[in-house]
């Protein structure tokens, strides 16, 4: 008998509902369905500029909220949601740079979160990166394609890592 | 396999996400593939409260809900031995799939980690996964869950795309590449380590 037994484990298949009722026959066609779901998010495309603009009102104001009272750790929470839901679906829907940007902001208001400073210059020209890269002209670019913000960018995240006490990914 | 069809019909999916905008994408996608029961939630509060309170047949959860962590959620589904709904396959989708979200996720009970640059056919495919490849439940002091050294033997419908992999007709990608095979094989790779169960 070995000295210390690996503890007992009920294995068993739950046998889900979903399982069950997934498997039946009568379901949409697979190939029927991926066509009719790519036309859905065809359709949703056409509104995610709108969706866009509405989210990047939403950062704003979140971020003048905090700015406006340090302790405001809500509002804080809410930017940094806001900045990883951009930063999903932006990249979902090809808007590259977006997504860089808002990834770089992310990290910006976690060094915030965990104790660095508010700095304003550093959160504003994140503001004033996003309404270039929303643009026409720059949303498909890739930060390589736009050298010098990204690189701009990536130092204003390692300076911030430098005044935060956790450490930035 | 031969049947890669999923049949939806009057199962009751639940749709958790803070971005309206990606709930209405994922309610059209599942709309497509026949589902007529989709729930949404914003919040995590109503997520505990249609969880406490009807039974749900799938939980699609974004890694963003909140007040309450989704890891925690995960976890009180799991845990939670008088809950009708403790067995619900949990399909998390992340737009932050590192290692450690993904193995964090494995190990809380999720039974999947989709890249949140989800594509149909990739959503399709996990829930074929999830309905022809049931994998077993693991109950033990420390766990709760679908088995984590649990052995992809093959996608259904076409998904593998490893040496291993028994089906092979692949589909078409629609959307754009992801690294969903790293997140399938992170559950995968759960077999090499030590575990309780």
């Amino acid at each position: 008998m070995p000295e210390n037994p690996a503890p007992e484990a009920r294995i068993f298949f739950a046998n889900t509902r979903f399982e069950r009722m997934a498997r039946r026959p009568g379901g949409v066609p697979r190939e029927k369905a991926l066509g009719e779901a790519q036309a859905k998010i065809d359709e949703l495309k056409s509104d995610f500029r709108v969706w866009l603009d509405q989210e990047l009102h939403k950062l704003n104001a979140a971020l003048s909220k905090v700015e406006s009272d340090l302790t405001d750790n809500a509002s804080l929470e809410n930017a940094y949601r806001n900045c990883t839901q951009l930063q999903a679906v932006c990249g979902a829907m090809g808007y590259e740079l977006v997504t860089f940007v808002a990834g770089n902001l992310c990290k910006i208001i976690s060094t915030i979160m965990t104790g660095a400073a508010y700095d304003k210059e550093m959160i504003d020209c994140h503001i004033n990166a996003f309404l270039l890269a929303k643009t026409d002209q720059y949303r498909a670019m890739r930060p390589e394609q736009v050298p010098e913000m990204a690189s701009g960018l990536r130092r204003v995240v390692e300076l911030a890592a430098r005044t935060s006490i956790a450490p930035v990914d | 396999m031969k049947n890669a069809t999923v049949n939806l019909r009057n199962l009751v999916i639940l749709v958790a996400d803070p971005s309206s905008y990606w709930r209405r994408a994922v309610y059209g996608i599942l709309r497509s593939f026949g589902a007529n029961k989709v729930l949404e939630v914003e919040h995590s509060m109503d997520l505990i409260r249609i969880l406490s309170s009807q039974k749900i047949d799938i939980l699609l959860c974004d890694t963003q809900i909140h007040p309450h962590n989704w890891l925690k959620l995960t976890q009180m589904i799991r845990r939670n031995a008088t809950n009708e709904n403790r067995t619900v396959p949990i399909l998390l989708m992340s737009g932050d799939t590192s290692e450690r979200i993904v193995r964090n996720a494995r190990d809380a009970g999720a039974n999947m980690v989709v890249a949140k640059l989800m594509s149909p056919n990739i959503l399709y495919d996990r829930l074929c996964w999830i309905a022809f490849n049931p994998r077993p439940f693991v109950d033990t002091a420390t766990y709760f869950g679908p088995d984590r050294r649990f052995k992809i033997e093959g996608y259904p419908g076409g998904v593998g795309r490893r040496k291993g992999d028994k089906v092979i007709k692949v589909a078409e990608e629609v959307g754009p590449a992801l690294a969903q095979d790293d997140i399938d094989n992170l559950f995968n790779a759960a077999k090499k380590e030590p575990q309780d169960a």
